[in-house]
């Protein structure tokens, strides 16, 4: 069974914070915002398909908020985090950031799980005039400035620090082009991230040189409860491989029913570009051994002293692996700490300023903000192994591919699409 | 009747509330009210907005529930269409306006347009849908909304036609006006606050001017009793069908109000979860009253708005509105509107202008729809 | 070109995809169809309950009996008098309302509100997957295609769970005051009928029905607080295919709609979810009672 122990950790933070978050909830109620303490707003889907997302978000953010607030706060105020539930719906995570803003006055947001949302979103930071640093949503459509392309919605105001579909895409066929297969197939959620995934995969597999052909593809709704009918009919097209950007409990899912249909003797070689999200310390359905999955932030590299260091506590503490939604969201709170400490205080437009362009360091390893506002964090992608010593999956071995955004821009020089870093 | 009679007292209070507050005093302060609070706190501003497009919504949906006894779980169709109509106008046909009118004043156009291609869409969909449902009775009706409603977010989310971007929704910027030097943007809270006052307060006048009329009457004679009624000589189908559309038509102008407030036309409005929203208002304020939609909103809203203040709880709000319709079926079909009613006799003695006693309890709220409340014994002049 | 080039091939693994699609969509749905046809209740909140069964059968598989089919019945059971309790509080004060119809189904719709965040509250918003038993847990070839055993196993149990409701509707005495009682509650009261108890007891049979759906379902699916509100559509879209209060058409309807599903991802692509609404609406329109109509047929 999966996911019990999440849940119980998750209620009983839940009751801890019952105390605390009256308290809170009636300062925010009162205009609230006294200059004591710094206080930023974090939206993730804590509920439905993928609220696992959510849960490890929330242990990062907090084990950093713990970290900062016992090492003198940010400039000596104490950082408070209100976490707010997106539920997945662009609706829902507009109107908690309206709220988050204008009734907690948060002097910064944060997070964000899916890239519907996030595109959605983009345009209302401009409109609010608030710094968002996105720590998941992947599409490189809110990285690329508006005009760009038709569905870019970049903006001065968003700042994403984990990296993003594109370089993700550029790794997978990188990937591609060192395995034996030639036809291939992809199985993703019917929105703006399945498509995406595919229509990269195909245009960095034709930039790279990929000796690759597109045979089959299948998008099935959010939250499909059977994905045999979809199972069927790419195992019917015969691909040699499969790239699928299928998350949250839909992989859970689809995994499990895969394996019942013979999925994984019959194909090849299957990707999972959101694999590590969640799975790592799932047992339900995990990701079979050899199959290959790429990640945000590896738990092993790079093995620097801040990567170790931040392994070990969060192992201590949750005895499971760091998933790269904890890292994104930890790395967030240092990154403000940052802005907030070198600009002396929380004016946005000084936060958005000091953002721009900074150079950071993190469990991830050095990266800078590109001109347009993305980390440059490498692509990771690695075989799916299982590691006695953790007792979880990890990529191993895992390749880092150096996401250089000058080779990306050539690799996507005879496609529409941005690179979005 | 001595001094010291508190029930006196308050007797005598209730009866000069009652001479001298009269409706365009209580008129008068309602618009003060909404004006002074286009000046408080944003974040109230823009609750308040919603409040007031949730109002509309369900006031909509209960011209066909309260009026001739048809309960839709579709009509997230149309609040979706007049998101959608809106959103599909300023995402493709923006830039075709700028060119004709100029770009200052073009969102502007752009904007009404849309609201009007919104309110054209749904009145195209429902007239077909409407005519086919009214075939039907009861949970049937029910039902076959239920499935329009569905078929309506299938296309959406699998869009077929390549308009509607899929479950992602559409993106809904109303952007700025440049008039002679001025700039304002329509979406800013104020503004889109204001235009929300108008045209939500046009549309309940609307509302009320059918529920009123001859229309109305015929309407709420088939309520009581579609045999009857068609006893008559009154085309009962031909008579729900025109209200179904009016009902449609009502909804869609609260849903292209819902895409410029919420900024994204989302395909979740027509899923039955946001019809229901529709539903649970409406029995909580009360069905058989013209005002029970309104106050319901409010308290959905408000009460919604008050439980996410507090985050252990907030997660769990459904569970407080799941227990407050079954009490209100169970117990007080008269709703919200018909308890304030209630207090209002209590308080002020019985028996002051006819009309205003508060439907019978139990046995189906059997109450005609409008008897009460909002005076709306005031319809004499409908014949 | 022969035509069998330009059709796509229906194969023997679509066919069962297609039947255990449609199997647990009739232990959705016939629990909902029978108190229908004898209450003339719409449970809004029968999908609710049917997680409900899901959840208990995971809870006790997990923190009391490592095994499946108790676990199952024990599931069916709880549900049960839950449902028992719903009706006996909640919708029994209603019947002889003028808007009864309307009114049970607001109540029920209440229900599903109080079920799903129920379900939150003690079991969190995460999804969970249940083993199938593990005398089944493994794969099958057949016709050039692989699947689970619990598969086919599912199958097996829809047809069991018809061919057990209507033994015991048809061959029973309580099933002959059922049938009494549902084709006429007045003459079933004047003859001595005891109609509330046993219309308790029929919400009674329909949610364990529910229950046991759930509970049989879960290996095929992710249980998570959403799955309610996702099948109570689907069991909506079965009982007025197949026509409101019958199990025969619960069970057609199922099979029908299973089918759809199993073939839809390879002919149609775009709108294909409609398909089923759109069926909905149709029959409404032309065939009100189903396609068939009465309990026990």
């Amino acid at each position: 069974m999966s996911s019990e122990n999440r849940s119980s950790v998750g209620r009983r933070r839940f009751l801890q914070a019952a105390g605390a978050g009256t308290a809170v909830a009636l300062a925010g109620c009162s205009g609230g915002g006294g200059d004591d303490v710094v206080r930023l707003g974090a939206t993730y889907i804590l509920s439905g398909f993928a609220s696992l997302y959510g849960e490890a978000a929330e242990r990062g953010l907090e084990m950093a908020q713990s970290e900062i607030n016992d090492n003198g706060g940010i400039d000596g105020r104490d950082v408070e985090v209100i976490v707010r539930d997106t539920e997945a719906s662009a609706d829902t995570a507009i109107q908690q950031m309206r709220s988050l803003v204008e009734e907690d006055n948060v002097d910064g947001l944060f997070g964000l799980d899916s890239s519907g949302v996030a595109q959605a979103v983009a345009p209302q930071a401009a409109e609010l005039g608030i710094p968002y640093m996105i720590t998941h949503a992947a599409t490189p459509f809110v990285t690329s400035p508006e005009g760009e392309h038709e569905n870019s919605v970049g903006n001065d105001y968003v700042f994403r620090d984990a990296n993003n579909l594109a370089q993700d895409m550029y790794g997978a066929a990188q990937t591609a082009a060192e395995l034996d297969a030639t036809e291939w197939a992809t199985i993703g959620p019917d929105y703006a991230f399945g498509y995406e995934t595919w229509d990269y995969f195909q245009d960095f597999c034709a930039g790279l040189g990929v000796d690759a052909e597109f045979t089959a593809e299948q998008f099935p709704p959010l939250t499909t409860g059977d994905y045999t009918p979809y199972i069927s009919s790419i195992l019917d097209a015969e691909p040699d491989a499969v790239i699928t950007p299928l998350w949250g409990a839909d992989l859970t899912t689809f995994v499990g029913q895969a394996e019942d249909a013979g999925w994984f003797d019959q194909i090849d070689h299957t990707l999972f570009s959101v694999g590590m999200g969640t799975d790592l310390a799932s047992d339900g359905s995990p990701l079979p051994e050899g199959e290959y999955a790429s990640t945000r932030y590896d738990p092993f590299v790079p093995d620097t002293e801040a990567n170790n260091s931040f392994r070990e506590t969060y192992y201590e503490e949750h005895e499971t692996l760091p998933t790269y939604n904890a890292e994104g969201a930890y790395r967030a709170l240092y990154l403000y700490k940052e802005a907030i400490e070198s600009a002396g205080g929380t004016d946005p437009d000084a936060i958005v300023d000091e953002f721009t362009g900074m150079e950071h360091s993190g469990p991830v390893g050095d990266y800078r903000f590109s001109e347009k506002n993305q980390a440059t964090v490498p692509a990771i992608w690695g075989t799916v192994t299982y590691d006695d010593e953790w007792e979880s999956n990890v990529l191993d071995p895992v390749n880092v591919y150096d996401a250089n955004p000058d080779e990306m821009a050539d690799a996507l020089a005879d496609s529409d699409l941005p690179t979005g870093v | 009747m001595s001094a010291t009679d508190t029930g006196g007292r308050v007797r005598k209070f209730g009866s000069a509330v009652a001479d001298g507050w009269t409706r365009e005093r209580f008129g008068l302060l309602g618009a003060l009210g909404l004006v002074l609070l286009a000046f408080g706190p944003s974040f109230q501003i823009y609750l308040f907005t919603d409040f007031l497009v949730v109002a509309l919504f369900a006031l909509g949906f209960n011209l066909l529930y309260g009026y001739t006894g048809l309960l839709s779980f579709g009509h997230g169709l149309f609040y979706a269409g007049g998101a959608y109509g809106l959103a599909i106008v300023l995402r493709d046909l923006g830039p075709v306006f700028a060119d004709v009118v100029g770009s200052g004043v073009a969102p502007l156009v752009t904007f009404v347009v849309g609201g009007l291609v919104g309110l054209a869409l749904v009145v195209a969909v429902a007239v077909p849908v409407g005519w086919l449902s009214v075939r039907l009775e009861e949970i049937y009706f029910a039902l076959i909304t239920l499935a329009f409603g569905m078929i309506g977010y299938s296309l959406i989310i699998q869009d077929p036609a390549g308009l509607t971007n899929g479950t992602d929704g559409i993106i809904v910027l109303l952007g700025s006006v440049d008039v002679g030097g001025e700039s304002f943007r329509i979406g800013a809270r104020q503004t889109y606050y204001a235009l929300t006052v108008v045209v939500v307060l046009a549309a309940i006048y609307g509302v009320w001017r059918v529920v009123n009329s001859p229309f109305g009457t015929v309407c709420k004679a088939i309520r009581e009793s579609p045999d009857r009624a068609a006893a008559l000589g009154i085309d009962v189908r031909h008579h729900r069908w025109m209200t179904f559309i009016i009902s449609a038509a009502i909804v869609g102008i609260a849903g292209v109000l819902r895409a410029g407030l919420a900024s994204v036309a989302s395909p979740g409005l027509t899923h039955w979860s946001t019809s229901a929203v529709a539903v649970i208002a409406t029995v909580i304020g009360g069905a058989t009253y013209f005002s029970g939609p309104i106050v319901g909103a409010f308290i959905f809203l408000y009460i919604r708005w008050g439980i996410s203040r507090f985050p252990t709880l907030d997660a769990y709000w459904e569970l407080f509105f799941g227990a407050l319709l079954i009490g209100v079926v169970l117990y007080f079909k008269a709703g919200a509107v018909g308890g304030l009613l209630l207090l209002r006799d209590r308080l002020f003695g019985e028996g002051r202008a006819g009309g205003d006693d508060g439907p019978t309890q139990g046995g189906g709220g059997a109450a005609e729809p409008g008897s009460s409340g909002d005076r709306a014994d005031d319809r004499g002049d409908d014949s | 070109m022969s035509l069998s080039s330009l059709v796509p091939l229906i194969g023997v693994s679509d066919v069962v995809v297609g039947l255990s699609l449609g199997s647990r969509l009739f232990l959705i749905a016939v629990g909902l169809s029978l108190i229908f046809g004898v209450l003339g209740v719409l449970n809004f909140a029968h999908g609710g309950l049917y997680m409900l069964g899901a959840y208990v059968t995971l809870a006790v598989v997990t923190g009391v009996i490592d095994n499946f089919w108790i676990a199952a019945l024990a599931g069916a059971l709880a549900v049960g008098v839950v449902g028992a309790a719903i009706e006996f509080a909640a919708i029994r004060p209603l019947y002889d309302r003028i808007d009864a119809d309307l009114d049970q189904l607001i109540v029920t719709f209440g229900f599903v509100l109080i079920i799903h965040e129920t379900v939150r509250f003690v079991w969190g918003s995460g999804s969970y997957s249940v083993d199938p038993p593990a005398l089944f847990d493994f794969s099958v070839s057949l016709g050039g295609s692989t699947f689970g055993a619990y598969r086919l196993v599912v199958i097996g149990l829809a047809v069991a769970v018809l061919a057990g409701l209507w033994l015991f509707i048809t061959r029973t005495y309580f099933g002959s005051l059922v049938r009494g009682t549902s084709s006429d509650r007045e003459m079933a009261s004047m003859l001595g009928v005891d109609v509330p108890r046993l219309y308790t007891a029929v919400f009674f049979l329909g949610s364990v029905l529910a229950g046991l759906g759930g509970a049989l379902s879960a290996p095929l699916q992710s249980t998570s607080p959403a799955l309610g509100d996702q099948v109570i559509i689907d069991a909506f879209i079965v009982v007025v295919i197949g026509g409101l209060g019958s199990m025969t058409g619960a069970f057609v309807g199922a099979m029908l709609i299973g089918m759809m599903q199993s073939l839809g991802p390879q002919f149609i692509s775009a709108g294909s979810i409609a398909i089923p609404f759109l069926a909905m609406v149709i029959v409404l329109l032309f065939r009100p009672e189903g396609l068939f109509g009465g309990i026990g047929e």
